[in-house]
């Protein structure tokens, strides 16, 4: 049992069973010892009654000499296990019976006596506790009693089992409790882990199976053909990209060759102008093509394996790489990202994220803005921000713009995709992170956050 | 120089070879991977250009069969598959280089010169280099021409080191943006061209003699045109 190991619900459920348990059986046990105890009490009594009825009656018949004779004879006789008598004269001398002398009662109740008298067995003064009723016959006062010794044992060898199966039944519940638990949070652990390999890319991983067919492993089973389905989806939808960008890319690497070939042989300056403006269009094409096959690429999970990447001084790169662009333009560029900023991720895709936002803002902001990248870094996440005051975009398109090909009527005249943020919203998904656009009061803010590194 | 183009779609391979042709180079094609095995292993040639997707046999298990077997020929990859996953899966199964369809001659020139040089050890690893009166120090990191100290970025350094150690070879805008920024995807503006020109800024003004050439269509070049002393 690890730390915190109450936050497992199992584990809260199973204590709960556990004490529901350990109350019921103790009620049960306990009411079984007194229902008991007062049986064993009334069957003294009863019996001690029944006994002083009998010697009433002999008395009746044969006065005090006969009751003399009956009790001795039952003295004698060891008649009834246990039973304690005592007849006394009125002066309190002893006419017969197995007690010495009149007992030390402490606590009179009615008719009813409790004590204890001393007898020496083998040598060892013992004691016993008596009951015993008390009853007048013509000036002799008649003691009857029985020893409770035997039934005070067994009671206390009963309240000993009580207990022991109390304390038996805590053990063996809180045993099981913990056992059933482990098992359980065990497969859910399992579970868990093999959801997690398959959220960061790992999309062959399947659930564990344990063959029991019991519920856990019919919802395993129903998760994994789920997976089967989201894979071969998955699969096809990069078939069908990769024989795209394949059917696409042969045509349009013959249309360059020719183009090329075209160039070289005819370099008159009219021709060759309109076969310059057509390679140009040709390069847009490809662009947006090689941007499409990246938000495929980042939509399937991104492919190879992630690395370790300082957003910090990958910002700090192409901030360099972007500065004398933004210079040219009469645009100020400035970053603010000196500590390190680690996350986990694809390399290529980042810088492509990046880069798609710092041509946005240089492309949008008009001479003399401002552009700001920034990268802070806590514990827990590393966001990067590209804010500029140019003319930003209307909250109601905010949502819009992330979808592929969608522009602002207003920017339809300047050169672009429209790919640009389709591409780093999914490169954002695809780094579990969170993608925010905002008003830059004036101007457009563009916050990405992913989650840390944990050290 | 021998150079084995293995390719299936019929007027690149045309198109291409006869660009090799033109530029000096000695072609043989093949259209499928199986005949590009066996050309690969009848005779020595000094660079394989195999396309990524081949009839009978693809180029990444032909790359990878060559270099099981011992061969060394650097290999060019070329491939219409151009997410940054499928460029890595090229060069792990041992292609030299990787170029995506569709790409301009140009750019395939310049990338087969840098291959064959690498191949010869053409590529200078010392630690001063220097093109008429330009010299670069490698480890103390500075820059002079004629003797008077230069101020260069990080950045513009790592450029002209790269350009520096291929003197008189055309290096393209892509192949910049691959060696120094490690971008393998090509952003819409010509970023590299406005680093270029202040490079040329630091190293030329002044100077009769220019030594960083822009050759239109293709890229750079830094190379002494000989009209200094």
């Amino acid at each position: 049992m690890h730390r915190g190991w109450l936050r497992s619900s199992t584990a809260r459920l199973a204590l709960l069973y556990l004490c529901g348990v350990v109350v019921g059986v103790s009620a049960l046990l306990w009411t079984v010892y007194l229902l008991t105890q007062r049986a064993m009490d009334s069957q003294v009594d009863l019996v001690i009654h029944t006994e002083i009825e009998s010697l009433r009656e002999d008395y009746r018949g044969g006065g005090p000499q006969r009751l003399v004779e009956v009790l001795d004879q039952r003295v004698d006789d060891w008649g009834r296990l246990g039973a304690v008598y005592l007849l006394v004269d009125s002066q309190g001398a002893q006419l017969a019976g197995n007690l010495s002398s009149w007992p030390h009662v402490l606590a009179p109740q009615g008719e009813w006596r409790e004590f204890e008298i001393s007898a020496n067995e083998h040598g060892r003064e013992v004691t016993h506790p008596v009951r015993a009723a008390l009853v007048n016959l013509g000036g002799n006062r008649l003691l009857v009693g029985t020893d409770l010794s035997e039934r005070r044992r067994f009671m206390a060898r009963l309240r000993t089992t009580t207990i022991w199966g109390i304390a038996l039944t805590a053990v063996f519940m809180a045993l099981t409790g913990w056992w059933f638990s482990r098992r359980v949070a065990g497969r859910v652990r399992g579970v868990a882990q093999a959801c997690e390999s398959i959220i960061s890319g790992n999309l062959t991983r399947r659930l564990p199976l344990d063959r029991s067919f019991d519920e856990f492993d019919q919802l395993a089973g129903a998760v994994n053909i789920m997976l089967d389905r989201i894979e071969q989806q998955t699969a096809a939808v990069r078939t069908t990209f990769n024989s795209a960008a394949h059917d696409l890319r042969g045509p349009l690497h013959r249309i360059r060759a020719r183009l090329e070939a075209g160039l070289q042989a005819a370099p008159a300056a009219v021709s060759s102008l309109g076969i310059e403006a057509t390679l140009a269009d040709l390069d847009r094409v490809q662009h947006t093509l090689a941007m499409l096959l990246q938000i495929a690429q980042a939509e399937a999970g991104g492919g190879s394996a992630q690395e370790t990447i300082d957003v910090a001084q990958m910002a700090r790169e192409l901030c360099e790489l972007y500065a004398p662009e933004a210079r040219e333009r009469g645009i100020n560029l400035a970053i603010h990202a000196l500590r390190p900023a680690l996350i986990c991720g694809h390399q290529q895709l980042l810088a492509q994220l990046c880069t798609n936002l710092l041509e946005n803002a240089i492309k949008y902001v008009p001479g003399g803005g401002h552009v700001e990248l920034q990268v802070r870094a806590t514990p827990y996440n590393v966001t990067l921000t590209v804010s500029d005051d140019g003319p930003g975009i209307p909250l109601a398109a905010r949502a819009n713009m992330l979808l592929p090909f969608r522009r602002l009527e207003r920017d339809a005249a300047a050169p672009g995709s429209g790919l640009g943020l389709s591409l780093v919203a999914a490169v954002v998904r695809l780094h579990h992170g969170q993608l925010e656009l905002t008003d830059n009061g004036p101007g457009l803010r563009v916050c990405c956050s992913f989650p840390a590194i944990a050290h | 120089m021998q150079i084995l183009l293995v390719e299936d779609d019929a007027e690149a391979a045309r198109h291409v070879g006869s660009g090799l042709r033109e530029a000096g180079y000695g072609v043989q094609t093949c259209a499928d991977g199986q005949q590009g095995r066996a050309a690969a292993q009848a005779a020595q040639f000094d660079l394989l250009i195999i396309d990524r997707m081949l009839p009978y046999l693809d180029g990444l298990s032909l790359i990878a069969e060559l270099r099981a077997q011992g061969v060394r020929t650097p290999v060019l990859v070329l491939s219409a598959l151009g997410t940054v996953d499928e460029r890595v899966e090229g060069l792990r199964a041992g292609g030299d280089d990787y170029l995506v369809k569709p790409f301009a001659l140009a750019e395939l020139l310049a990338r087969v010169e840098a291959l064959l040089r690498r191949a010869s050890g053409d590529v200078r690893h010392v630690g001063v280099l220097r093109v008429a009166d330009l010299e670069l120090n490698v480890l103390a990191r500075r820059v002079s021409r004629g003797g008077r100290e230069i101020a260069l970025t990080a950045k513009e350094f790592q450029l002209l080191e790269y350009l520096l150690r291929r003197v008189d070879q055309v290096v393209t805008r892509t192949m910049l943006l691959e060696a120094v920024w490690n971008l393998h995807f090509d952003p819409q503006t010509n970023l590299i061209d406005v680093h270029i020109s202040r490079l040329r800024q630091a190293i030329d003004r002044g100077f009769a003699n220019p030594l960083l050439h822009t050759i239109r269509g293709s890229g750079y070049v830094i190379k002494d045109s000989g009209s200094a002393p």
